[in-house]
């Protein structure tokens, strides 16, 4: 912090230690950036197990993709593909309805 | 017309005899019976916890069946049957011959795909063999 700091309060006086302090900075920056958006790449667990259905009736199955309050978790966060997210909600919301899942759990 | 085939599944109170269940199984199996339909599969879960608080139940007696049947009167007298049912507290039908297909197919075109895949660099040794 401090480091990144001090460069930027003095570029006025001297124009090659501002430049000098911005390539520093850069790597700096670049590295942060690049673990930021480092992800490891998430594959749909259906599509791996070649799903072509998904039944409501199964809890086991669907219990993972529900959060602790009952939502449905995102297909940011399981990597889930879109077709499959599609069946998968489907199959969620019959399964709430006939009580084997929560609209949003008490506590 | 093509035969439509259903889940049919509903919940009793947790103190509802057996028997009170095994009668109302065979009222649904009659429903169908007389709309030209048939139960193809009657499954009893038993007594499961339910997800959430059903007037106010915690707990419920889960039967499950499947329908076979062309007539949409069918499943409305059945559910009517199941609305009017004192024990019953709650049911859920859902058609399913539409997704059963598509997954067919899908499986189909899955298999011919392997198929080809497998044929393919048979194809492309034979190729590689005539050029040499």
């Amino acid at each position: 912090m401090t480091d990144e700091l001090k460069p930027q309060s003095d570029p006025q006086s001297e124009a090659a230690g501002s430049e000098r302090a911005r390539a520093a900075a850069t790597p700096a920056s670049a590295r942060r950036s690049k673990r930021q958006f480092f992800r490891k790449k998430k594959v749909c667990r259906f599509c791996a197990d070649r799903v072509d259905f998904i039944d409501y009736k199964n809890v086991e199955l669907l219990q993972p993709f529900i959060q602790e309050r009952g939502k449905i978790v995102p297909r940011r966060m399981s990597g889930t593909c879109s077709r499959h997210q599609r069946w998968l909600k489907v199959a969620i919301k019959r399964a709430r309805n006939i009580a084997l899942l929560p609209f949003a759990s008490e506590i | 017309m093509e035969e439509r085939i259903y889940d049919l599944i509903f919940i009793c109170r947790p103190d509802t005899p057996e028997e009170e269940v095994n009668k109302l199984i065979a009222l649904l199996e009659q429903t169908a019976a007389e709309r030209g339909g048939r139960v193809e599969k009657a499954e009893k879960w038993g007594t499961r916890k339910l997800a959430y608080r059903v007037r106010r139940h915690r707990e419920g007696y889960y039967v499950y069946l499947v329908v076979h049947g062309t007539r949409g009167d069918m499943i409305q007298e059945m559910e009517r049957r199941l609305k009017v049912a004192d024990p019953v507290i709650k049911y859920l039908t859902v058609r399913l011959d539409d997704e059963l297909k598509r997954q067919r197919k899908l499986a189909q075109r899955r298999e011919r795909r392997a198929a080809r895949r497998t044929r393919k660099p048979k194809s492309a040794a034979a190729a590689q063999q005539a050029a040499s």
